[in-house]
């Protein structure tokens, strides 16, 4: 078959460091072609070259045999090439079908036609989406929805999924690829990248594997396995060890009981919830996103403020506690480590050294007020080291590194303010497999060292076999309280749906 | 490292040096001592104001108050004594107002999240007009006979005005604050990222709050040194270009109006190149509204060129992202 796009030797280097490396690459139509890597290895660069958003630096892309040369995205999605982001492209003010028709409205515009239009448009999708409806009162599946159906009405004959997978429900997913097979019946070819290593293997057709921007595997999807793609991925082999089965005394036993927390609420997001954390042990937190998992341990946290009338009580060590501030929560041993690093997690301008020292210098034991550059070296040089940071040096930018050093620093960064209770939210979201296995490492260290953590996760295999309690959280409360000896994936799964 | 753009605070010292060089080379009298401390004097008030809006800017804000409240403060003052007040019930009471005026911008822009450029663009008109029309009778108040500000003026230790010392002095401390004290390191934290920064346990509210205060507090010193060398205020002042300098000389020196960026390095780097070029042009004789066009036109630059070298935006991050 010949193939629709073909990319020979493409290459891309930012600032000359190189993130795409003379990769060959071809595209089928109707074909669903995973495209796989570790964060870093240049999966995004290499699509957007294909998209149009960003120009290669050398090779050359070749669409039905033809050179071509996109020079804005507007004229790759003119070829019939679009690309739906990790973070949505739409216009959260506007209608569903605004959003839809964005850029091809006629010069007199009349919204009725287009609902009804866009109405017609969505069901021959099969999409149960508003057309009228504003974009921001969508959840992440419906807005995807709205994402691909903007694609294929551009009679887009190649659709680039970048992590279309990681904000759905495991409903919204069987719905999804669904769609997935029915536009690949259409002739459509889709680029498909994930970090579901599952995901890739279910659906798609072929799989390339790419590190360090080179290209390491190309083949038919029945040729690998799961071991092998991350073999691949990561250059060696790695012990199955976040998969194996949990022993009853690979589970540690509940220290004092330090939180406990009573029928608090917050609006629609948190509703009478109640649960108790334990130290020297992992509390696992399982929750589909909206079902309040976050909220709540924001609350714990003080990052925002519970209802004021009926809000529940929080009791730390036998103390009530409401906090206003952070800071306050801080002072009292609490870190909340974000699952959103890049907006609330670390200071993009400055350096690794910087920023682990902006969290000593917002800690409750640093009293100096005067700053010493000598201490922030000599914490710096510590804690890269502890938490196997890896970067050019201290004064590297935090924004230059990959995702799971970006994610180590600020991880570090709470670290070094000596909590007692630690709360992570999503520790391993956007992290490469090498440096997942690493943090699981480090939250383990914390766990033996007698503090008491709090694991939010929605990847199963991680709460299953790091918690020593697992909580399911739906619909704003905690419903469910699992050991992991007993629970599975489905059954942790019923207890979040149902 | 703990100051990112060399690059453009380094371009711009050049600019300045090749400035000062062609003026020194063609312009008569430019090198006169008389000059030149005439153009360190002309910057002094200039970098007070700025190192004040330096302070809000590098935490991520604006102040846009601080022209009105710098004239209207000290009018108010002048007028108090002028009406017959002690000294200390006068300098009270209008203090009383500044770091009232300062602490209200603070807390609606920390506490009411309203955006500083809003709030501050209010106040400063509100600043204003409350107090020509309430006050004041007249554009310009004058410094009443035998007054300690009237000294002030007159004094020349080592042949050198006092406002330069006085600048000198608080750009020293200014310094100190921002480089060596975790206050001052908060104040980068936050304009880096308010959200991290809060969440890390650090004082971002309360500290917001200070940095409007100190600039208030920055711009009544700047307006008792013009009184001093002018022995009057003209509140006219507040509807001149001033403003727009003073945020010129933060910009061009480097601080980034996205915040986190620069010192008091590039205060003093970009209030000697306003200093140095407007003094030049004052040479030229090139009239004021020629001015007005070549200083809106480096601010518009300024800016353009600023938005370019620290870029925070999502789609340009993102393109960084591999």
């Amino acid at each position: 078959m010949t193939p629709l796009i073909r990319m020979e030797r493409i290459s891309k280097a930012y600032r000359g460091v190189p993130a795409v490396r003379e990769v060959d690459f071809d595209l089928r139509p109707g074909e669903i072609h995973a495209l796989l890597g570790e964060n870093g290895a240049g999966k995004s660069t290499l699509t957007k070259m294909m998209a149009g958003v960003v120009a290669p630096s050398g090779g050359r892309i070749l669409l039905e045999g033809a050179e071509v040369r996109f020079a804005t995205p507007s004229a790759a999605l003119a070829a019939g090439i679009a690309m739906v982001f990790q973070e949505t492209s739409l216009i959260p003010s506007m209608t569903v079908a605004q959003n839809l028709y964005l850029g091809s409205e006629r010069f007199l515009n009349r919204l009725r036609g287009t609902y009804i239009s866009a109405q017609q448009f969505l069901q021959s999708l099969n999409f149960p989406v508003d057309p009228a409806a504003m974009v921001d009162t969508l959840g992440a599946a419906k807005r995807q929805m709205v994402e691909i159906a903007r694609a294929v009405h551009h009679n887009a004959r190649v659709i680039i999924f970048d992590e279309p997978t990681a904000s759905l429900t495991p409903e919204e997913k069987r719905h999804f690829f669904a769609l997935l097979a029915r536009l690949k019946t259409r002739g459509v070819a889709i680029v498909f990248i994930s970090h579901a290593l599952e995901e890739a293997l279910q659906i798609s057709d072929r799989i390339t594997i790419l590190r360090d921007g080179e290209r390491v595997a190309q083949g038919d999807t029945a040729d690998f396995d799961r071991e092998k793609i991350i073999a691949a991925m990561v250059g060696r082999t790695l012990s199955g060890a976040l998969y194996r089965k949990r022993s009853p005394d690979s589970l540690r036993k509940p220290g004092r009981k330090v939180l406990s927390v009573q029928d608090i609420s917050q609006g629609r997001m948190v509703r009478n919830t109640s649960f108790s954390v334990f130290e020297g042990q992992i509390t696992g937190v399982f929750g589909l996103i909206g079902s309040g998992r976050t909220e709540t341990f924001k609350i714990v946290a003080g990052i925002t403020k519970r209802d004021f009338l009926r809000g529940g009580t929080i009791t730390l060590d036998d103390r009530p506690v409401r906090y206003l501030t952070p800071a306050a929560a801080v002072a009292d041993g609490i870190v909340y480590v974000t699952e959103d690093r890049k907006t609330e997690g670390f200071f993009e301008t400055m350096s690794v050294a910087e920023n682990l020292f902006g969290g000593l210098l917002a800690a409750p034991h640093h009293r100096a007020a005067i700053i010493s550059l000598a201490e922030m070296r000599a914490l710096a040089a510590d804690w890269t080291a502890r938490l196997n940071v890896k970067a050019i040096d201290d004064s590297a930018r935090v924004v230059e590194l990959s995702g799971g050093n970006q994610q180590k620093v600020v991880i570090g960064k709470g670290l070094v303010q000596k909590p007692r209770v630690v709360i992570f939210d999503e520790p391993t979201r956007g992290v490469d497999v090498a440096a997942i296995a690493e943090i699981h490492r480090i939250i383990n260290n914390l766990a033996d060292s007698g503090l008491a953590v709090v694991m939010i996760s929605s990847y199963l295999p991680e709460v299953l076999n790091l918690s020593d309690r697992i909580l399911v959280c739906r619909q704003g409360r905690i419903v469910e309280e699992l050991s992991p000896l007993e629970a599975s994936e489905e059954k942790i799964m019923y207890a979040a749906v149902h | 490292m703990l100051l990112r753009n060399l690059d453009q605070a380094r371009i711009v010292l050049a600019i300045t040096v090749a400035i000062f060089i062609a003026a020194a080379l063609g312009l008569p009298g430019f090198l006169d001592p008389g000059n030149l401390i005439a153009i360190v004097r002309s910057i002094s008030v200039l970098g007070i104001l700025a190192l004040g809006m330096a302070l809000v800017v590098i935490g991520r804000g604006i102040d846009l108050s601080m022209v009105a409240v710098m004239a209207m403060s000290v009018a108010w003052y002048l007028h108090l004594l002028n009406a017959g007040w002690g000294d200390h019930a006068a300098l009270g009471v209008t203090l009383g107002a500044v770091l009232l005026i300062g602490a209200i911008n603070g807390v609606l822009v920390a506490y009411a999240e309203v955006p500083a450029i809003f709030v501050t663009l209010a106040t400063g008109s509100f600043a204003f007009g409350f107090v020509r029309s309430q006050v004041i009778t007249s554009d310009a108040v004058n410094v009443p006979a035998r007054h300690w500000i009237l000294t002030l003026g007159q004094m020349r230790p080592g042949g050198v005005p006092a406002d330069i010392y006085v600048f000198l002095c608080l750009a020293v401390a200014a310094f100190l604050f921002l480089r060596f004290t975790k206050w001052g390191r908060y104040v980068y934290y936050a304009g880096d990222n308010p959200v991290a920064a809060r969440n890390s346990g650090m004082p971002v509210r309360p500290m917001l709050v200070l940095r409007y205060v100190i600039a208030a507090l920055s711009a009544f010193v700047a307006g008792l040194l013009t009184a001093a060398s002018l022995q009057s205020i003209n509140t006219r002042v507040v509807n001149s270009t001033l403003l727009y300098d003073i945020v010129l000389v933060a910009v061009i020196g480097g601080i980034g109006l996205s915040g986190g960026k620069g010192g008091v390095r590039n205060v003093l780097i970009g209030a000697a190149l306003i200093g140095i070029m407007l003094n030049a042009m004052t040479i030229l004789d090139i009239p004021q509204l020629y001015q007005n066009l070549i200083k809106s036109t480096i601010l518009l630059v300024a800016i353009v060129v600023d938005g370019l070298l620290n870029p925070r935006d999502e789609q340009t991050a993102q393109q960084g992202d591999i």
